[in-house]
């Protein structure tokens, strides 16, 4: 697949596949891993286990259709000022939350499929703002990850969003949306490694060298239960944080896991699919690199393992007392 | 293709079980209060008390998942894993018990007779009599077929003659249960059987065989010619290979490995904390070993699971032990990045360097005991042929 016509290969995802708002949760993070198992294009991941719960959880009507998710700094005026307001400069109240944005979002991902995005920003109040944006009111320059996905540049020249697309929310809903794009993103990982792996155990199989099929070979033995490891390691942290999400209070800190532990582990699963393969795995001959080129790009898209692992450490290694064992039985 | 490895299904632990791990750690607390718990590394295996391992059988959880009837506590598997997993975190002196409670309790169990049951399982949940394994030889390391203890026939029982080697706790256990060819055949994993041998007999010659640290755990156990009677014979003869390959299923599926090294990374949180917290760079290394630690313990829960919805799991079992003694070796070296120390046997016992010195010195053993990575991953490639 070449990065200039991204979505040729795939038809785009659409509304009617997407499941109904009150499934379980923990049966939307195993369509986010299919998802990523198959390549499937559309914001699927993006539109079940983040914009959606995210509207949601603000009070916000959910449009019906795939959904993408977006955040950074826009300039954002209320629409309708206070003119009365002793509040503040001119302009510092609104008679209600009414805005007109402006500005870029930068690497949206699957912007050009979705039917409406969910922003978050920081409102003219001072404090962060959910909104939603629908497709007609962006511009979009397209731009793609190293798998051909298409990762565009919204850009918003003066829109004029109503109120009730638009919710102040508190800080907590900020952190939610980042755990769940990395649980979002780590559910696809997830998917993808299981993909190498079978990629991997029937090449091994089917290959002969020797005389004899490569899985035969010790030193082959060794590395493929390496990559299943690895990528058994994924599978369970991801499940662990799916069904962690029934009781969301306690659904941060496993997300945090699977994000952490699905971006590092990308290193390794993919090292040695690759090379169990050999030189047709480095070829668009064989689907291995619609796997791995995906997970190349999906480990880095919310912040990179670095990330994970910071927050994970900072949350251990502050407050008083021995953190590390409690936090990993939750409780 | 069907992966059972990768169709990994959540373990949702039942609400008792929080109720009893906050039991087991308030025990701990007191222990702790009182010198017994230290909070070592690798305690599982040099952490030698029998009185801490009677004190946690009067509270139930030695032999816990053996039936009332043979004295044992009745409960789950997952259970008796969430106090073993606090037990370990909390490097507490679990050593003297941890084979008779994890191999041999289960193991004669499932193959005794009524009198053997009788005679052993009452005590072992008790917390009064201690196993060691008597697998390895000399010859017979990996290839555990090839063993050349023989046992003969005589009148009224058993004569058993041989050598085996590295068994653990020898010196100070009552009994082992020992492997030995009982008859010569062409399948080499046909003719063993399994011999349950008292470690006090004259004719049991043990000798010590000290660690690479100075330590003893490890001894040679010659066996010259121990007349055994009738009702030492564990289960069927000739059946020792598949009882065996059960008993070693127990033996590498439990969260002793993975979580062998963790008092060592909860002793670096402290210090680092005592040092006024870390930098981005720590605070990384640390949340990588955490998401790696909780997401191993997931994997282990999950053999736990398996194992008692009566699910094979020694593909998992073997996968959790390939990865999580790995870590434990990651661990090691990890720590020595985020707070370079030279490690130190002769510090003060407990400090940091004194902690880091035993985890280094007994790091050769965490990836060899219990069969080698290399071997395990064989056991997972065989799982993925049978799933082709
Ligand atoms: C701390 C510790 C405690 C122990 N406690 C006990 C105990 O209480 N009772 C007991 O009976 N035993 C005990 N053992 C012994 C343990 O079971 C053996 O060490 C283990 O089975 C390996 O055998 P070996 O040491 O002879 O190594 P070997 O089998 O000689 O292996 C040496 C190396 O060769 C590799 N190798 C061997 N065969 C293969 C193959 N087919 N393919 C690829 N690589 C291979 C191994 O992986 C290893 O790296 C203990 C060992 C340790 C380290």
């Amino acid at each position: 697949m070449s990065t200039d016509s991204p979505t040729t290969d795939f038809p785009a995802a659409d509304a009617a596949a997407l499941p109904p708002l009150d499934t379980a949760p923990a049966t939307l993070v195993a369509l986010a891993r299919d998802a990523g198992y198959r390549g499937a294009p559309g914001p699927l991941a993006e539109t079940l286990l983040v914009a959606r719960p995210l509207l949601a959880a603000a009070g916000l009507a959910v449009p019906d259709g795939p959904l993408t998710v977006a955040s950074g700094p826009l300039e954002v005026r209320f629409a309708h000022v206070d003119t009365g307001s002793r509040v503040g400069p001119r302009g510092a109240a609104g008679t209600d939350d009414a805005l007109r944005v402006s500005g870029t979002l930068r690497r949206v991902p699957w912007a050009r499929s979705a039917d409406a995005a969910a922003v978050l920003t920081e409102g003219p109040h001072g404090g962060p703002v959910l909104l939603v944006l629908e497709a007609a009111e962006w511009r979009q320059t397209p731009g793609a990850n190293l798998a051909g996905e298409p990762r565009d540049a919204l850009v918003l020249l003066d829109v004029a969003v109503p109120a009730e697309r638009v919710r102040r929310v508190p800080a907590g809903l900020v952190r939610e949306a980042a755990w769940r794009s990395g649980l979002a993103r780590a559910a696809l990982i997830a998917g993808a490694a299981r993909r190498c792996v079978e990629l991997t155990v029937a090449h091994t199989a089917s290959r002969r060298q020797f005389g004899r099929p490569l899985s035969g070979f010790q030193a082959v033995k060794q590395e493929e239960a390496k990559l299943v490891e690895e990528a058994a390691l994924v599978a369970a942290s991801v499940e662990a944080a799916a069904s962690a999400l029934a009781t969301p209070e306690s659904a941060e800190f496993p997300a945090w896991i699977a994000a952490a532990q699905a971006t590092a582990s990308v290193a390794e699963i993919t090292r040695i699919a690759h090379q169990l393969h050999g030189a047709i795995g480095f070829t668009e001959l064989s689907p291995l690199h619609l796997a791995t080129t995906r997970m190349w790009s999906w480990r880095d898209e919310d912040g990179g393992e670095r990330s994970w692992q910071q927050r994970i450490g900072r949350y251990v290694l502050d407050g008083d007392g021995d953190r590390l064992w409690p936090s990993v039985t939750g409780g | 293709m069907s992966f059972s490895a990768l169709d990994f299904r959540a373990v949702h632990l039942p609400p008792s079980v929080g109720q009893l791990r906050q039991e087991v750690r308030a025990f701990l607390a007191a222990e702790r209060a009182a010198g017994t718990v230290l909070g070592r590394p690798d305690s599982w295996l040099t952490g030698w008390d029998p009185e801490f391992s009677r004190r946690l059988a009067q509270r139930g959880w030695v032999g816990m998942t053996l039936p009332r009837a043979y004295g044992g506590g009745g409960r789950s598997t997952l259970e008796r894993h969430v106090v073993l997993e606090e037990l370990l975190a909390a490097g507490a002196p679990v050593s003297a018990h941890w084979v008779a409670d994890r191999q041999a309790g289960p193991t004669i169990l499932r193959h005794g007779t009524e009198a053997q049951r009788n005679r052993f399982l009452p005590r072992i949940a008790a917390g009064t009599c201690f196993f060691s394994i008597g697998m390895s030889e000399k010859e017979s390391g990996s290839d555990l077929a090839s063993v050349r203890t023989r046992a003969e026939r005589t009148a009224d029982g058993w004569r058993l003659t041989g050598t085996k080697m590295w068994t653990g706790g020898a010196h100070v256990n009552d009994h082992a249960i020992v492997l030995a060819r009982t008859e010569d055949a062409a399948d080499r994993h046909a003719g063993l059987s399994q011999f349950l041998v008292d470690l006090r007999d004259p004719r049991v010659h043990v000798e010590p065989i000290r660690l690479l640290s100075g330590e003893h755990t490890f001894n040679s156990c010659r066996l010259d010619g121990v007349e055994l009677a009738d009702d030492a014979l564990l289960g069927r003869p000739g059946e020792g290979w598949q009882q065996v390959t059960g008993e070693l299923a127990l033996e590498r599926g439990g969260p002793e490995r993975f979580l062998s090294t963790l008092p060592l990374l909860t002793a670096l949180v402290a210090e680092v904390r005592r040092a006024g917290g870390g930098g981005p760079e720590q605070e990384a290394r640390v949340g990588r070993l955490t998401a790696r630690l909780a997401s191993l313990r997931q994997l282990s829960l999950g053999v736990a699971a398996a194992s008692a919805a009566g699910r094979p799991a020694d593909v998992q079992a073997a996968l959790v032990k390939d990865l999580g003694t790995r870590f434990e070796g990651d661990l090691v070296n990890e720590v020595r990045e985020i707070l370079p120390t030279a490690a130190r046997s002769d510090a003060t016992p407990g400090s940091f360097p004194e902690l880091l010195a035993t985890a280094i010195l007994h790091a050769p053993g965490y990836t060899l005991r219990g069969g080698t990575n290399e071997i395990l991953r064989g056991i997972i490639t065989r799982g993925l042929e049978l799933s082709r």
